[in-house]
C-alpha cells in the first residue's frame, strides 16, 4: 500500500474519530483506524463496536492495500506534519512509513484482516434532513445524558419516532428518568419521511454523529434492522440500536391551561445559576414558590447555608411550592433559542413543562423533587 | 470545669442489677463460643486479672467459676439513656462519647448546683437512686484530665484536679495513661526517656512531631497544660456500621454473604431509624493474619434500603479475592444525609430504580422488629434449615 494524501483532507476526520477509537472496547484493534487504499483514494474506517464510521477521501494511490494503525498516533503525526502532501507507505508487512526524506516515521500497525467488519446494509429507505437541524436535534436530546454505569436502554438511548398522524414529524425523545426533552422536526409531506416503529439510538453514537455534521447541506437518515444510519456524500455512520422499551411519555407532554408563566430566559437563567451555587451532590434541590406575582427561590445546604432570591412574574391563584434541581432548568434553557420561555407548573408533585415562547420544536419536562 | 462521668463496669453492673442472685460473683459479659471475647468484666472478675477484650477461654482459665452472661445491648442502651437523661438535667452541654461515658461542662452551672464537686456528688446520688448503679466522676479544668481523673479512684470514685494541683498531676502522670498514647507512641517515648507526661516538656516539640507525627503537637500541648478541646454537646452521626468476628475463619463466600445479609439489614434498620440516607457503602474484612482491608463504593442515589446495602456490599465482596480465610466481616454506611432532604422524583414511576418496593418491606420488617425484637423476622435465607419444619 502506498499513497500520497493532502494533510487537510484527512487531519480533520482523524480528529473526529478519536471519540470512537479512544473508547475502550473488548477488541484492542478498535483503537486503530483501518485505511484501505483503492484506485482514486482511501477508505477510512473506525468503530467502537457500537458506532462505526466510514469515509472516503481522494488521494493519489500508487499501490492499493490496507493497514490498521493507531488512530491516536497517526492523527498526531499528520497534524504536526510540516508539509501538505504526505506519503504513507507500507514498506513491509504491517510496518508503515510516513513522511519524506526530512521527517520520517516508521510505525507498526495491526493486521487489517482483524478489523471488525462494517455491516453492509441493503435496501435502506433513507430520508433527508438538513445537517444543521439534525445537529440541533441531537444537541437538544443528548443534553440529558446517561451516567457511565447506566444499564437502562431508555436512558442510554434517544427514542426516535416518525409519525404521519396529524403532522409528518420526526421526533427525538430523551430522558434520564427525572426529566425529558422532546425535539420535533416537521415535514411538509408524508413522502419526505417514511413512518415506522420508534427506535432507541444510543446517545453516545449520536454524539459522534453530531461531530460530522456540517453547517450546511443535507444528510440522509436510514433505519434498517438494528441499524441507525446517517449518510453524507462521502461519509457514513452506522449505529447499532438498543433493544428495549421506551416508556409511554405523551401524557406528560400535555399542558394544563393554568399557570403558563412567561419568564425572561437570560434573567431566569442567571437566577438559577445564583441559586445553584450552594448546591452539592447531596443537596441539589432548590424550593420554588410561585405566589402572587412573584417567584421566590430558596436553596438550603446544611454544609454551607442558604440562599434566597425573589423575582416578579405574572402569577395569580393558589400559591405553588415545588422543589427542583436548578441545573435541570439551566440545561433546558441552554437549548432554547428564544428571549422568553413559558413554564407550565401544576403543583409540587407533577412534571413542569418548559418551552420557548413561540418555537414548537422543543418541549422540556422536569420532574420536581419530593420535599 | 469539665466533668467526665464513667459508669463502673457498666454491662456487668447492669447484669448484677437484673440478676441479684449473681451479686458478688465474678461475672463477665460476652460470647461464650470458642472465640468470644470479654465485653465487660465485673470488679469481682477483675480481681482475677480478667479485663475487657480478653479472649473468653483465657478468662475462664483465670477463673473457672466465672459467670458468663450473653450481652443484651438493648437493655444497656435503655439504662444508658436514663443515665444520659439525668446528666442533661445538670447541664445542657453533655457529650456522650460511648454507651457508658460522657463529658459534661459545668461552666455557668455554679449558681444552680454549687461547686463542681457538689454537683458531681449530686449526680452520683441521682444515678444511684434512679438506676441503682455507681459511676466514677473526674473533674478537671481540661477535658483530657477529666477523663484521667475519673479513672483514678474507680469504682464509685470522685476525683478533682484543680488549677493548683494540675501541674503536679501532669508531672507524675504515666504517659501511657494519656488518651492517644498507644503502644507505638509509648515505645517511642520510652526510648526518649519519657515516662511521665511532665517529662514530655523536656523534649522539643519538633522532635516529638518527628517521632509521633501530628500527635506530637497535641502531646506537647497537653504536657504544658493546654487542651483546647471542649465538650461538644451533640456530635452528629458520621457513619453507621456493624461488624462481626466469625466463629471460625472461612473462605466460603456463601457463608460470608449470609453475614452481609444480616449486617445490611441491621445497618439499614439503623439508617431508617435515625433518618439517614447513605451515599457510601463500605465492606470491611479482616483475614486470618489480622490484616484489615476496606472497600467502598459511592452510590449514585443515596439509600437507606437494606437490599441496596446488601447488593452493594455483596458486589464489593465478589470483587475481592479471598486468598486468606476471613476472620471478621462488616458493613458500613457513611456520607450520611437526612432522609428529609428533597429527593428527585421519577417521571415514569414504573421504570424507576427497583428500590421503591423494598421500602415497604423494610418498613414492615422494622415495625415487626421494633415490636417483637430483632430476631422475630429475618430473611428466609438466614433461617437455619431445621426452622423450616412444618409441624
Amino acid at each position: 500500500m502506498k499513497f500520497i494524501i493532502n494533510k487537510f483532507q484527512i487531519v480533520n476526520v482523524l480528529a473526529k474519530v478519536q471519540g470512537l477509537t479512544g473508547r475502550r472496547s473488548n477488541l484492542a484493534i478498535t483503537e486503530n483506524v483501518l485505511i484501505r487504499a483503492v484506485n482514486n483514494g482511501i477508505h477510512l474506517t473506525a468503530t467502537d463496536l457500537e458506532t462505526g464510521f466510514e469515509g472516503f477521501y481522494p488521494a493519489s494511490v500508487e499501490k492499493e492495500g490496507a493497514v490498521a494503525v493507531s488512530a491516536k498516533k497517526i492523527f498526531e503525526i499528520l497534524r504536526e506534519f510540516p508539509s501538505e502532501d504526505i506519503l504513507i507507505h507500507e514498506v513491509e508487512n504491517k510496518w508503515i512509513e510516513i513522511g519524506n526524506e526530512k521527517v520520517q516515521y516508521h510505525i507498526v500497525g495491526m493486521n487489517p484482516d482483524d478489523f471488525p467488519e462494517t455491516p453492509h446494509i441493503m435496501d435502506v429507505d433513507f430520508f433527508s434532513i438538513e445537517a444543521s437541524i439534525l445537529e440541533k436535534m441531537i444537541e437538544r436530546s443528548v443534553i440529558i445524558s446517561a451516567a457511565g454505569d447506566e444499564k437502562r436502554a431508555h436512558i442510554n438511548g434517544v427514542f426516535v419516532e416518525r409519525t404521519h398522524h396529524d403532522v409528518n414529524r420526526l421526533r427525538f425523545v430523551s430522558t434520564d428518568g427525572s426529566r425529558l426533552n422532546a425535539v420535533n422536526h416537521f415535514y411538509a409531506s408524508s413522502e419526505n419521511i417514511p413512518a415506522g416503529e420508534g427506535v432507541l439510538v444510543p446517545k453516545k453514537g449520536l454524539n459522534e454523529v453530531a461531530k460530522f455534521l456540517d453547517i450546511e447541506g443535507e444528510v440522509q437518515i436510514g433505519i434498517k434492522d438494528s441499524n441507525f444510519i446517517v449518510k453524507k456524500e462521502k461519509e457514513t455512520i452506522i449505529i447499532r440500536m438498543l433493544e428495549g422499551e421506551f416508556p409511554k411519555y405523551e401524557d406528560i407532554l400535555a399542558k394544563g391551561n393554568d399557570h403558563l408563566i412567561k419568564l425572561d430566559k437570560i434573567k431566569f437563567g442567571k437566577m438559577l445559576k445564583r441559586m445553584s451555587i450552594l448546591a452539592t451532590d447531596n443537596y441539589k434541590g432548590a424550593v420554588f414558590t410561585f405566589d402572587d406575582n412573584k417567584l421566590v427561590v430558596t436553596a438550603t445546604n446544611p454544609d454551607y447555608g442558604e440562599s434566597k432570591e425573589e423575582t416578579e412574574i405574572e402569577f395569580t391563584g393558589k400559591p405553588i411550592e415545588a422543589a427542583f434541581n436548578p441545573k435541570f432548568f439551566m440545561d433546558t434553557l441552554s437549548v432554547i433559542d428564544e428571549e422568553n420561555v413559558i413554564i407550565n407548573i401544576v403543583d409540587g408533585s407533577r412534571p413542569c413543562i418548559v418551552e420557548g415562547d413561540t418555537d414548537k420544536t422543543f418541549i422540556g419536562v422536569i420532574m420536581p423533587m419530593r420535599i | 470545669m469539665i466533668l467526665h462521668i464513667d459508669m463502673d463496669a457498666f454491662f456487668a453492673s447492669v447484669e448484677h442489677l437484673d440478676h441479684p442472685e449473681l451479686k458478688g460473683k465474678a461475672l463477665v459479659v460476652g460470647g461464650d463460643s470458642g472465640r468470644g471475647v470479654v465485653a465487660a468484666a465485673s470488679y469481682e472478675a477483675r480481681r482475677y486479672g480478667i479485663h475487657s477484650a480478653m479472649p473468653m477461654f483465657m478468662a475462664k482459665q483465670r477463673c473457672p467459676r466465672l459467670v458468663i452472661v450473653p450481652p443484651r445491648k438493648d437493655r444497656y442502651s435503655e439504662v444508658s439513656r436514663s443515665v444520659m437523661a439525668i446528666l442533661h438535667r445538670y447541664s445542657p452541654i453533655v457529650e456522650q462519647v460511648s454507651i457508658d461515658e460522657a463529658y459534661l461542662d459545668a461552666a455557668g452551672c455554679g449558681r444552680l448546683f454549687g461547686h463542681p464537686r457538689a454537683m458531681a456528688s449530686a449526680i452520683k446520688t441521682d444515678i444511684l437512686n434512679r438506676v441503682a448503679l455507681t459511676c466514677s466522676i473526674g473533674i478537671a479544668p481540661l477535658k483530657f484530665l477529666a477523663k484521667i481523673a475519673s479513672d483514678m479512684h474507680k469504682p464509685d470514685g470522685l476525683t478533682v484536679i484543680t488549677r493548683e494541683t494540675l501541674s503536679d498531676v501532669i508531672a507524675s502522670l504515666p504517659v501511657e495513661k494519656v488518651p492517644g498514647v498507644g503502644r507505638h507512641a509509648h515505645e517511642q517515648l520510652r526510648r526518649m526517656g519519657v515516662a511521665t507526661l511532665g517529662e514530655v516538656r523536656k523534649i522539643r516539640p519538633s522532635v516529638l512531631v518527628e517521632r509521633l507525627g501530628k500527635f506530637g503537637h497535641r502531646l506537647s500541648d497537653l504536657a504544658h497544660g493546654r487542651d483546647e478541646s471542649t465538650v461538644i454537646p451533640h456530635s452528629p452521626t458520621k457513619s453507621i456500621s456493624t461488624e462481626r468476628t466469625l466463629s471460625a475463619d472461612t473462605r466460603d463466600r456463601e457463608q460470608l454473604k449470609q453475614h452481609l445479609l444480616a449486617q445490611s439489614q441491621e445497618v439499614g434498620r439503623q439508617l431508617r431509624r435515625q433518618g439517614f440516607l447513605a451515599r457510601t457503602i463500605t465492606l470491611k474484612l479482616k483475614n486470618t493474619d489480622f490484616k484489615q482491608m476496606t472497600r467502598s463504593v459511592t452510590l449514585d442515589h443515596p439509600s437507606q434500603s437494606s437490599e441496596t446495602l446488601y447488593r452493594t456490599a455483596e458486589s464489593l465482596l465478589a470483587r475481592q479475592a479471598l486468598d486468606r480465610a476471613v476472620r471478621l466481616i462488616g458493613v458500613g454506611a457513611s456520607g450520611l444525609i437526612a432522609d428529609t432532604t428533597p429527593r428527585q422524583a421519577c417521571l415514569f414511576p414504573g421504570m424507576g430504580r427497583k428500590e421503591n418496593g423494598w421500602n415497604k418491606v423494610d418498613r414492615a420488617v422494622d415495625q415487626i422488629a421494633e415490636r417483637f425484637g430483632r430476631s422475630a423476622v429475618h430473611r428466609g435465607s438466614l433461617s437455619p434449615p431445621d426452622d423450616l419444619s412444618m409441624d
